[in-house]
């Protein structure tokens, strides 16, 4: 079996775009702790100008350009990965507190912090004795 | 490798949907390949150490009259944590993608990346110039440019056939 994990997923049903290049779903890791809800995407050859997040009204759509950098004048001895842009789409529920939204770009990793709303973080009551 | 197949929920990354016909046909005759080629001893990646749902890096080589282009996806490596070899006629991509500290432990509903160490061997077939091989990395894809050596671009000399 080939190794599927170095497969990229493309992306059927993608926007359809001016850009006549394939489109991929990035990799994702989706995790929370108690005040966020995190969203890690492997994204090879973004960076900060190139990613778009876009979030309109509870979808959020990552977006990622990639140059195709071609080598010229050079045959292909062999290849294991396209080259395209990156689309995925998610929803968000009611309780991400949209306006703190952080996002950062490196070694072509995206990393997004949702937090999460005050009204849904857990509240620990404290119980007073009569 | 077969164990994998037969363990349907480890190889599946949340999200997917490989059951689908086409993917299994699909399986079986990449499956067909690699046994194949496993035994040649040339498998450019089947043998991936590691065990399951190790990070292996996927790889593009080219060459031109000159050199050899080879084209790394890297997301989440440090670039310190990558280590570029070469020998006369072989380069070896090596490192390792590690998990950020702070996300371990915490609850997670998707984990499609994948994390661990990789070692990856790739022969050239003729003798490169190690001295003037460059690397770069840049947005987590990793670029080499290794020239052919001297000997390695000249031409073979065509003989004269006489008639005789």
């Amino acid at each position: 079996m080939v190794e599927k994990d170095m497969q990229k997923t493309e992306n059927v049903s993608a926007t359809e775009r001016i850009r006549n290049v394939k489109t991929f779903v990035p990799r994702v890791d989706i995790f929370e702790n108690k005040d966020s809800l995190f969203l890690v995407a492997d994204m090879p050859g973004v960076d900060e100008e190139t990613v778009d997040i876009e979030l309109e009204k509870n979808v959020l759509t990552i977006t990622g350009r990639v140059e195709n950098g071609r080598i010229k004048d050079a045959t292909m001895m062999y290849s294991e990965y396209e080259i395209g842009d990156y689309e995925r789409v998610f929803t968000l529920s009611d309780e991400i507190d949209r306006e703190k939204i952080v996002a950062t770009v490196k070694n072509g990793v995206l990393r997004l912090e949702l937090p999460k709303a005050e009204k849904v973080k857990p509240k620990k009551i404290a119980i007073q004795a009569a | 490798m077969k164990i994998r197949n037969l363990l349907p929920a480890l190889h599946k990354p949340a999200g997917r949907d490989d059951d689908h016909t086409f993917y299994s046909l699909q399986h079986q005759m990449n499956s067909l390949f690699d046994d194949f080629f496993t035994g040649l001893g040339v498998a450019p990646r089947s043998l991936a150490p590691g065990g399951f749902g190790a990070f292996m890096p996927a790889i593009d080589v080219k060459e031109s009259d000159k050199d050899f282009t080879i084209r790394a996806e890297l997301p989440g490596v440090e670039e310190k944590d990558i280590e570029v070899t070469v020998t006369h006629d072989t380069v070896t991509i090596k490192g390792e993608k590690k998990e950020a500290k702070e996300d371990k432990g915490k609850n997670y509903y998707y984990m499609e990346r994948s994390y661990g160490s990789f070692n990856r061997l790739i022969p050239l077939g003729v003798e490169a110039d190690a001295n003037k091989t460059e690397a770069n990395f840049k947005n987590g894809v990793l670029n080499i440019s290794i020239p052919k050596s001297t000997s390695a671009k000249a031409k073979g000399t065509k003989v004269p056939i006489k008639s005789s």
